[in-house]
């Protein structure tokens, strides 16, 4: 659909710091990626970040730090965000230089030459961080040909395809039409940011970016393991995962609190289990991610690889029992007073407080998931939320990632009960 | 708020016990809005509040001026295993009641163990603020340190160091950067210890620690946020107030780090797929009046995508992936590190050749005024970034007190805001000279 159409700006006032957050949202993601094009969105939005026509890119830099702003891009599946941040006396100038950005994007070849060479080496840089480079494998091998499984940053192949024309016309067709929303935090009134935004940001003729159909995901059957094999390693990186929950799902918090209960606390049985009673990692924990379909759930530790595999064993009884057994009474009360209690820190700044509701515009959250989040926590029975485990966590079918020297795991390994497949790959992969 | 004076008057007020009797020592203005206000209870406590009601939220910080700097060789790691212990039982509090209770709360809960300091903090709702000041009274006199609990958290310690050192790169470069760059001085060992120091801890050890070094004359407090002060003291001083002194640890000052004369480098192998280099200048501790000019150095050259370097080795160049700098916080002289992170093929010797020729640039002309300017707005930004919370304000104030003695950030802005061109240039001079520094290069092979 396209219509002339006023952008939809959204304000969180606060005078207590000089300071002011302007958020330029697209809802626009690495989703809209062609296959074998992977990247293409996240080099696209980092190109206009590069500056607009008739400014060199460093003279563009050299005004926003002059400014005391700082810009940034962020691309995610669906999608991408524009940040900027300012000493509030230099906000005019500042948007002035951003709605510049977006109307007006240079997107000179040399920029991009330069830009997709630094996309490259950010994927090598990648390697040096067991985390990351755990994370990354359990998407690939959760979502395995599923749009989920793709990273944002694309891939050395996927990158090399990526041309400028390429970038041009992803501009032109997802975000330079697009309804984009805008937020403003800080120390700005609500008058102030629409009268900046009209000037800025005036009536274009712009498409609304409807949803994106993503077909449903699947896991493969039976549980998974994959070994990214990297030297040297004295300790693992263990990611046990299986899918998780759509946003839209009823039973959304009832698994929220049910996860909480489980690994979402320091004194949760996971954490409990693995580092306060064996001292077997720094940390453990579980997390739950939804989108508009099922995305993922998944345990973390970082054992020593000398007890990795026991680690792994440990931390399936504990997911076999919390899926089996469900919650006792009591930490299911305690998940919830945690959730309810700690939900202050998810407000307790304007620049949080738009990101709330920025997500609602964006991303389709429900409205009420925030604004009566404790409400929705409280009414959660031990019923539901056995039930909701029980539906949506399959400790059957799981894909587990180890980082670590493959020969002083790999055995232990495949000894773990109901695996089915165990592959090792490089850490510098082809 | 109710004026200091009349509010100790009221405090004091019946109580007879010298440990339990505050004195007000001064407020100091914190920022255009808020002000700050010190006192001190009769045992040596100091406490700094700063009320501000823009999220119903409080923070509660506790810093103890003990860090690495004040352990010895063989028993390395004994403060960090100390900052773990201090969430196990105490007299009155069972094993995990302690975390139960902050988590129930809602409160996030952590702590931070460095070369000069360690610090305990809860960031909470606004109600939970008995809870907060009940627990932690009782943990800086009450703990129970038992072997089954040393025992498990040497564990988590061993591992924790795998992950941030011996598995991390950068982690481990810069424990081999402190050790060669230092040779009398404790920050030559790394905060969270040697291996073997580690496994070798014995629950003698930490009560000998816990008895020399927590207690209520070594620690500042700081509550931040949406709270009642009187209430919020007079709590303090029922909880605290019973608590005596301890004998003040040795406050001798550490051995003096012998002036660095020529270059030293240490070459060191990871599995990664690009060359790194870490360099470390000696730097003037982080209360010397030069500083601020040095920080302003750091911006000019490293901070962020508009500065020379980055311009140089990243974009223009293309050498590098990354680059930045810091200049350490420490107490005593510590170091002006610098991190490169190079491009595939890139040759080390390449990126340090265009950062030595920057470097004397800087040294010779100084910076222009634009860049100056731009420095201190970014410097500002940060700045203000760090402040939104009351947690982040907690932590400024915390680490101020113990770090500088005196003093807000606010101070340091200003500090930042009167440095001249010719500062930065003496200071580039002076401190960042290729005699001065130690270089850490990383390769996959041994080169």
């Amino acid at each position: 659909m396209t219509r002339a159409t006023k952008a939809k700006i959204l304000v969180e006032s606060s005078d207590v710091l000089p300071l002011v957050d302007v958020e330029i949202a697209f809802r626009v993601g690495s989703l809209q990626d062609p296959i074998g094009k992977e990247g293409l969105s996240q080099l696209a939005s980092q190109l206009m970040r590069r500056g607009p026509h008739g400014i060199s890119a460093d003279a563009f830099e050299d005004r926003l730090a002059n400014l005391g702003a700082r810009l940034t891009v962020d691309t995610a599946m669906r999608s991408t965000r524009i940040r900027a941040t300012a000493l509030r006396r230099n906000l005019e100038p500042l948007l002035e230089l951003v709605a510049d950005l977006i109307w007006r994007p240079a997107m000179r070849a040399r920029d991009f030459a330069k830009l997709r060479r630094r996309a490259q080496a950010a994927l090598l840089a990648r390697l040096d961080d067991d985390q990351t480079l755990g994370a990354i494998h359990l998407r690939e091998k959760l979502f395995a040909g599923h749009p989920y499984g793709r990273s944002t940053s694309g891939s050395a192949d996927s990158l090399r395809r990526i041309r400028l024309q390429d970038v041009k016309r992803f501009y032109a067709s997802y975000l330079e039409k697009d309804a984009f929303i805008i937020g403003m935090s800080g120390d700005i009134s609500v008058s102030e940011a629409k009268a900046l935004a009209r000037d800025h940001f005036p009536k274009r003729t712009r498409t609304m970016n409807g949803k994106r159909d993503v077909p449903a995901t699947h896991i493969p059957r039976g549980r998974h393991i994959v070994i990214v094999d990297k030297p040297e390693r004295t300790q693992t990186q263990l990611y046990i995962g299986t899918l998780g929950a759509r946003t839209h799902d009823r039973n959304l918090f009832p698994l929220i609190v049910s996860n909480t209960a489980f690994g979402g606390t320091f004194t949760g049985p996971l954490m409990q289990e693995v580092r306060a009673v064996r001292g077997w990692s720094y940390g453990a924990y579980s997390r739950l991610m939804h989108s508009d379909q099922r995305d993922a759930w998944y345990m973390w530790s970082a054992p020593s690889a000398e007890y990795s595999a026991d680690c792994a064993e440990l931390q399936l009884e504990l997911l076999d029992r919390w899926v089996d057994k469900g919650l006792a009474k009591a930490s299911l009360k305690f998940a919830q007073q945690y959730l309810i209690n700690s939900h202050c820190f998810d407000r307790d700044t304007p620049s949080k407080r738009l990101e709330s509701r920025l997500d609602i515009e964006l991303l389709g959250v429900p409205r009420r998931y925030v604004e009566r989040h404790d409400e929705l926590v409280a009414q959660v029975t031990r019923k539901q939320a056995n039930d909701a485990t029980r539906a949506r966590i399959s400790p059957r079918d799981l894909v587990m990632v180890v980082v670590a020297t493959a020969r002083d795991v790999e055995n232990a390994f495949e000894k773990l009960p109901g695996v089915k497949s165990v592959e090792v790959v490089p850490y510098r992969k082809p | 708020m109710a004026s200091p004076s009349s509010l100790i008057e009221r405090l004091n007020r019946g109580v007879t016990r010298r440990n339990a009797r505050w004195s007000f020592v001064n407020a100091q203005p914190f920022g255009a809005a808020l002000e700050l206000r010190r006192f001190h209870l009769g045992n040596g406590l100091t406490v700094v509040t700063l009320v501000d009601r823009s999220a119903p939220t409080v923070s509660y910080h506790t810093w103890f001026r003990v860090g690495s700097r004040h352990e010895r060789p063989g028993k390395t790691g004994l403060a960090h295993l100390f900052e773990h212990l201090m969430f196990n039982e105490t007299k009155s509090r069972g094993r995990g009641e302690f975390d139960r209770l902050m988590e129930r709360a809602g409160a996030e809960v952590n702590a931070a163990t460095w070369t000069d300091w360690t610090y305990y903090y809860e960031n909470a709702p606004k109600n939970a603020l008995p809870l907060l000041i009940e627990l932690e009274a009782d943990r800086m006199s009450n703990l129970v340190l038992r072997e089954p609990q040393v025992r498990s958290e040497k564990e988590v310690v061993a591992n924790e160091r795998k992950l941030r050192v011996e598995d991390d790169i950068e982690g481990r470069a810069l424990e081999h950067l402190y050790a060669t760059a230092f040779r009398r001085h404790p920050y030559r060992w790394p905060t969270i210890g040697w291996m073997k120091d580690i496994r070798g801890f014995t629950v003698e050890d930490c009560r000998r620690f816990y008895r020399a070094h927590y207690a209520p004359n070594n620690a500042t407090v700081v509550v931040a946020g949406d709270f009642n002060e009187r209430q919020a003291l007079s709590l303090i001083q029922e909880r605290y107030g019973h608590l005596s002194p301890a004998r003040q640890p040795d406050t001798k000052p550490h051995s003096k780090e012998p002036a660095q004369r020529s270059e030293r480098v240490f070459c060191m192998t990871a599995p990664t797929p690009t060359d790194k280099v870490l360099i470390g200048y000696h730097a003037p501790p982080f209360a010397d009046p030069h500083t601020p000019a040095l920080s302003i150095a750091n911006e000019v050259l490293f901070g962020g995508r508009s500065s020379r370097l980055h311009r140089l080795l990243c974009l223009d160049e293309e050498l590098a992936l990354s680059v930045r700098a810091a200049i350490s916080p420490f107490v005593d002289p510590g170091l002006f590190e610098i991190w490169i992170s190079l491009r595939e093929g890139k040759r080390r010797k390449d990126a340090i050749a265009l950062l030595d020729r920057e470097v004397a640039r800087l040294a010779v002309d100084g910076p222009t005024d634009i860049e100056l300017e731009k420095a201190i707005n970014q410097i500002e930004l940060s700045f203000l970034h760090g402040m939104e919370t009351a947690g982040g304000r907690a932590e400024q104030i915390g680490f101020y007190e113990t770090v500088v003695g005196s003093g807000t950030a606010f101070d340091r802005l200003d500090a930042y805001r009167r440095v001249t061109p010719d500062q930065v240039k003496r200071g580039a001079d002076k401190y960042l000279r290729r005699s001065r520094r130690t270089r850490i290069e990383i390769s996959e092979t041994a080169a």
